[in-house]
């Protein structure tokens, strides 16, 4: 299935009874109710580790794009009304600064590797500590409470899955105790953040700018606040969006699903 | 001196006879004519230190905006109509691509540690081979001949400083050399570059892409057919448009005024 399509419900899997297995495009399976899936005696694969590079490549993209101001800086240098560039537009510096990840999964950990090379300063929340090797490897370090790396980040950068327990993770609260000068970048869910809250954050100032490749839903409603701030740049859930990427993806897709036909143990499966 | 103002021409010069020295903020003295200002006994700063992080960053934004499609996506994303195929919209995978770095310098040499963590096989040209440890601490390949560089890279970065020798470097025939999968980023001068013969290479395929922080001029004309391609990302000269690079140029400048003014070697003196 790609981007969430077929809805898998109860309907869709009492009409299909020789169903074998739903192989899911990407590595988010919270769309999918696995309980259910399992009750109609149903596997289910995924892409987990394919997604991971491009996806830290976009977050850094992302980041890159926000700080710099590089979708405005386009617009001004092809606008028919630019006459001259002004002396005082500035952007943020990226190299040097603090990177708070929230989620130092596979991708979360590529973005580390990433950040150390631009001299960032690199903090990181996860449900578990990564092992020492690890973190001297990035220059990471440990925030127990994310309420450390939310006050001291620059950037702070979503790289969770979403599960009941990361679901609205950043909400006012976690807004309100980021810098005023910080920027919120999602790679991982809209759910993950309480959308209504991060409006009003971005509209007061409470923090400065906004980089989404993911909302809730996608695509948002065309009058959508959220399309229309200066300081937010969306992307239509481009993660894993490069052609290398998806031609592997379909090949995993496939051997999952000819495995899970002929009743062979299945790659990537999610149990 | 900012963004080349005053323009230092022979009137500027009579008119100040107790002028001793003068600070450009930034790297690039082409705008200036050195002959003439040493012949009146003034020396000349520039800001080498300072702005390559800014400069280096800038040059990753606009490889993976360009890579990744994001101007362009970022526009699908909140425009007023949601039709788009997600097929239409996939870039080109960063990580594990060919960087060809023309120029290697303060800010190719910083581009190039950014590339490693991006897992890039990273190529260079320069008038020099640089040291064998700075070459293996970044996974380097020296191409003493430019053709071997620009016929292998899928990205090709130009980060030469402009003298008469790089003047039009980038020429028709350079980019035929180049692969026609392959984007040309520019960060260090607009006349490095034919500007006719790289348009003529994007309308007609010869290459991929092309993502321009600087132009000649800069602005362009309005009706230039650089503004108006789809495959081209342009930004205002925003290399070392950050707050603390200002900071930096400007602790730079100040150093080498007070230098100069007490007689003392100047720390980035420009001879």
């Amino acid at each position: 299935m790609w981007y969430h399509k077929p809805v898998v419900n109860k309907e869709l899997l009492q009409s299909l009874p020789n169903l074998r297995i739903v192989a899911s495009s990407g590595v988010g399976i919270d769309h999918l109710d696995l309980n259910l899936l399992s009750s109609f005696g149903v596997k289910v694969s995924n892409t987990p580790f394919i997604v991971s590079t491009d996806t830290a490549d976009l977050g850094m993209a992302l980041m890159l794009a926000s700080s710099r101001r590089l979708v405005e800086g386009y617009e001004m240098a092809v606008s028919p009304d630019t006459e001259y560039f002004p002396a005082d537009w500035l952007g943020a510096e990226v190299s040097g600064a603090t990177l708070g990840i929230v989620g130092m999964g596979t991708i979360g950990y590529k973005v580390a590797e990433r950040a150390k090379a631009f001299e960032m300063k690199i903090l990181y929340h996860n449900r578990s500590q990564r092992k020492k090797e690890e973190e001297s490897a990035v220059g990471a370090v440990y925030c127990k409470k994310i309420d450390d790396l939310l006050q001291q980040s620059d950037f702070v950068l979503l790289a969770v899955n979403l599960t009941p327990q990361t679901h609205k993770l950043i909400g006012k609260r976690e807004l309100e105790l980021m810098k005023p000068t910080a920027t919120l970048i999602n790679i991982s869910r809209g759910l993950v953040v309480d959308q209504d809250a991060l409006v009003e954050a971005l509209q007061n100032k409470v923090i400065k700018a906004a980089a989404l490749d993911v909302t809730y839903p996608e695509p948002l409603p065309r009058d959508h606040p959220l399309l229309k701030l200066k300081n937010v740049i969306i992307t239509p859930h481009i993660g894993s969006a490069t052609k290398k990427t998806r031609r592997i993806m379909m090949e995993e897709m496939t051997e999952s699903i000819q495995a899970g036909i002929a009743g062979l143990p299945i790659p990537h499966e999610v149990l | 001196l900012w963004w080349h103002k005053p323009v230092i021409d022979q009137e500027l010069l009579q008119s100040l006879p107790n002028l001793k020295v003068i600070a450009n903020s930034g790297v690039g003295m082409d705008h200036l004519d050195l002959k003439l200002v040493a012949s009146f006994g003034v020396k000349m700063a520039n800001a080498p230190r300072a702005v390559c992080s800014s400069t280096a960053d800038a040059g990753m934004a606009l490889l993976l905006a360009s890579a990744r499609r994001l101007v362009e996506v970022h526009h699908i994303a909140i425009s007023s109509s949601m039709d788009y195929c997600e097929a239409d919209i996939l870039g080109v995978k960063v990580s594990g691509a060919t960087l060809g770095i023309i120029g290697m310098g303060r800010i190719g040499y910083k581009i190039a540690l950014r590339a490693k963590a991006f897992e890039m096989k990273i190529l260079y040209h320069n008038r020099t081979q640089r040291k064998a440890q700075e070459e293996q601490a970044v996974g380097a390949t020296y191409c003493e001949k430019i053709d071997s560089l620009l016929q292998q890279a899928d990205f090709v970065m130009v980060a030469v400083s402009l003298t008469p020798q790089t003047r039009n470097l980038i020429g028709k025939r350079e980019l035929e050399l180049m692969k026609p999968t392959a984007t040309l980023v520019n960060i260090s001068r607009g006349a490095v570059v034919d500007q006719e013969a790289l348009v003529m290479a994007l309308q007609t395929g010869v290459i991929w892409a092309a993502a321009l922080d600087v132009t000649y001029p800069e602005p362009l004309p309005r009706d230039h057919p650089l503004l108006k391609l789809k495959n081209v990302i342009i930004t205002p000269h925003l290399g070392i448009k950050t707050d603390k690079t200002t900071y930096m140029i400007t602790e730079e400048a100040v150093e080498n005024i007070l230098a100069a003014l007490n007689g003392l070697p100047m720390p980035s003196e420009v001879l």
